[in-house]
């Protein structure tokens, strides 16, 4: 072959025949390993729930949808209803993101946007990713002998006598309940809030910002009406995540509950969780009813989850189609 | 597997080797007297249920390995629901529970004459408070006030109710904070026991004993260890713990009226003493609460083993009823009583050798003592 002829000569294959084939093959198995793994996900997705429906049914029969609705949890008689676990559960979820998000979203604002205090990132950061790592009994240790007291003694009293005028700061305070249980389980998520939240907000283009504040937008606005718009999918994510971890957390939340079947106004109240009741009694139960109440309790769980889920994407599925309609 | 089959004939061979002779060592830390138990063959056992009785099974198990290396034992505290279940589909080969099996379970197990229970220990539940003023000892409290209490319709420490039996003792004007076990458990089931026992109008309230029970009023906490907790914790709390946890953590306790009319500090003593009050002990009727006799601690109950009758590996049922009958004598009931347990009474010791004797494999009896 000399050079200078106009003959184009064909480009060498990229790989030899013989190793197109065997990728060809290894493609295949790779297909059939990555299919397999994703089919085995749905495996055990649906393997679980099944396991966890079929001991529950003694208790799925017996008290039927009114299961939902019934606050008795009576094991002498055997007569059980999930209300009391189900609104505490809610409860103390919900106080976790009312406390968790405020703070959860300025950390991670602070630490995803330009400042001032920015040698302050660093250990920030480092405390936060700390706070994950905490195994949650020993929170709820901390929370058993430190915190109770201290919402005893100082945090109750103070919101009883400055906010009890409203229904849920009324009764006496023994330092266990919604509010404590609410408080400890805002300290478990804020990781997760602050760290995803922190994640969306860095996501967020460069050229957003510059051009907001090329138009004279101080970092405030920008923040306001820029940033937190774009992320606010992002962000939902973060809040929902942290509900789930809320909603399942388990150990912690026992120790300060109060571990009392019953639906009050009052935060100082005691109160009972899904998972705790399920905690505390599933070692001792005797009998298929007693049993299958347990394992209806986790059904129902599984359900709140999975709305939770649901909801989730329904919300950032609306929210993205309307980002993409503007 | 073929380690466990190697483990099995080295055990045998041991086995023929101190063959004839059963051993009857002094125990050489007490100096109790020499037990004649006999001498097991080699075999692991797998045993799980109540946690209360956890300690001591602990220990005795650690004891009996150094005693006769060749038996391993193995217990997980999982609580008597899961030792009954466990033991049920033959996971384990012993189930622990703190109340016999109920006629339920003993029919999934192919019915009472298919399994044998043996009491194994012995315990006693305290009332522990924290009350600034008053010392420990110093609160008396009578079926009635326990009952009120418990109930909710005693609230205050200073009702007139507690004053009437605490005269001398200055109560104060403060909420009582009832706290009680938020998981299930046999202490719980023994003090509900205690209560349905005493008080028509708790048993109407609750519907009877139980191990997890719809409280009337106050806080769970869990394990005996939450309770006392919380109670030191709290002011103004009250709370039933079991006897070894109390002189553990130096908690008050109230002096209890029993049946017999005086007021008694619960003691392992005074659990023995209830435990003697009852002559006829049985799986069946088992409940020593609300004691007569002057010592009788009022809140007592013993604890039990279950196994299977017909013992299927006849190697394994022999090592079982062995541990067992070693268990029940002084040589095994003193772990017990090192943990603040009371030691069984006499007849009730020989309840469970005669029970023990009725444990067969292919047909013919494990335990060989006379």
């Amino acid at each position: 072959m000399s050079k200078g002829t106009a003959e184009r000569v064909a480009p060498p294959p990229l790989v030899a025949a013989s190793r197109q084939r065997r990728l060809i093959a290894g493609d295949r198995v790779f297909e059939v390993i990555a299919y397999g793994a994703a089919a085995l996900i749905l495996l055990i997705a649906l393997v679980f729930v099944i396991a966890l429906f079929i001991p529950a049914l003694p208790a799925v029969t017996k008290f039927g949808l009114g299961f939902f609705i019934s606050r008795t949890w009576d094991p002498v008689r055997t007569e059980f209803g999930a209300l009391p676990a189900i609104y505490g559960t809610l409860v103390t979820s919900a106080i976790a993101l009312v406390i968790a998000f405020p703070i959860g979203l300025g950390s991670a604002l602070f630490l995803a946007e330009d400042s001032r205090l920015r040698f302050l990132r660093g250990p920030l950061s480092f405390a936060i990713e700390l706070l994950a790592g905490i195994p949650s009994v020993v929170v709820g240790l901390w929370a058993f002998f430190i915190l109770t007291p201290l919402m005893r003694d100082t945090v109750d009293p103070f919101l009883h006598h400055t906010l009890g005028f409203l229904p849920l700061f009324q009764g006496s305070a023994s330092g266990y309940g919604f509010l404590t249980a609410g408080v400890v389980l805002a300290i478990m998520v804020l990781p997760i809030m602050t760290a995803l939240s922190r994640d969306v907000i860095r996501a967020v283009p460069r050229a957003l910002r510059e051009a907001s504040l090329a138009l004279g937008a101080t970092n405030a606005e920008t923040i306001w009406s820029v940033i937190l718009p774009y992320a606010r999918v992002g962000i939902t994510g973060a809040v929902l995540l942290s509900l789930g971890r809320a909603l399942g957390e388990t150990i912690a939340v026992t120790m300060v509950i109060g571990n009392r079947p019953q639906i009050t106004s009052s935060l100082f109240a005691s109160g009972y969780t899904l998972p705790s009741v399920i905690a505390n009694e599933f070692t001792e139960a005797v009998g298929n009813v007693y049993l299958g109440a347990l394992f209806y309790l986790g059904v129902v769980l599984v359900l709140i989850t999975i709305a939770v889920n649901v909801l989730a994407r329904l919300l950032v599925w609306r929210f993205t189609s309307e980002a993409t309609a503007a | 597997m073929n380690r466990v089959l190697i483990a099995l004939s080295v055990g045998a061979s041991m086995l023929l080797a101190a063959c004839g002779g059963s051993s009857g060592a002094t125990n050489p830390s007490t100096g109790a007297p020499a037990v004649v138990v006999p001498t097991p063959p080699a075999a692991a056992l797998q045993g799980a249920g109540a946690t209360f009785p956890q300690p001591f099974y602990d220990a005795a198990r650690f004891a009996y390995n150094k005693k006769f290396s060749q038996v391993t034992i193995n217990y997980q505290g999982v609580g008597s629901g899961g030792g009954i279940n466990q033991l049920t589909k033959k996971i384990v080969d012993f189930g622990a529970s703190d109340v016999p099996l109920k006629a339920s379970e003993a029919a999934a197990m192919g019915g009472s004459d298919n399994v044998v229970q043996i009491a194994s220990t012995l315990g006693t539940v305290s009332l522990a408070y924290n009350l600034d003023g008053v010392a420990d000892g110093q609160l008396k409290l009578t079926p009635a006030t326990i009952a009120g209490i418990f109930l909710g319709k005693i609230t205050k420490w200073n009702d007139s109710a507690l004053a009437a039996d605490n005269s001398g003792v200055s109560l104060p004007n403060q909420d009582i904070r009832v706290v009680h076990r938020s998981d299930g458990s046999g202490t719980s089931y023994i003090f509900t026991d205690y209560l349905s026992n005493v008080s028509a109008d708790w048993k109407a309230k609750t519907g009877g004993p139980g191990k997890s029970i719809s409280w009337p009023v106050g806080d769970g906490a869990q394990g005996n260890a939450g309770v006392a907790t919380r109670v030191t914790q709290t002011p103004g709390a009250i709370g039933y713990v079991e006897l070894a946890y109390v002189l553990q953590t130096r908690m008050k306790q109230a002096a209890l009226k029993n049946a017999a009319g005086n007021f008694v500090i619960p003691s392992a003593a005074g659990a023995t003493a209830a435990a003697q009050a009852f002559a006829g002990t049985t799986p069946s009727n088992f409940s020593i609460v609300n004691a007569s006799g002057k010592d009788s601690a009022p809140i007592s109950g013993y604890s039990w083993i279950i196994l299977y009758k017909d013992q299927a590996d006849k190697t394994k049922g022999t090592a079982l009823v062995d541990y067992l009958y070693w268990l029940t004598t002084a040589d095994g009931q003193q772990y017990a009583v090192n943990l603040h347990y009371a030691a069984l009474p006499g007849s009730m010791a020989s309840f469970d050798v005669a029970a023990l004797k009725n444990v067969t494999s292919g047909g013919s009896a494990l335990l060989s003592v006379s």
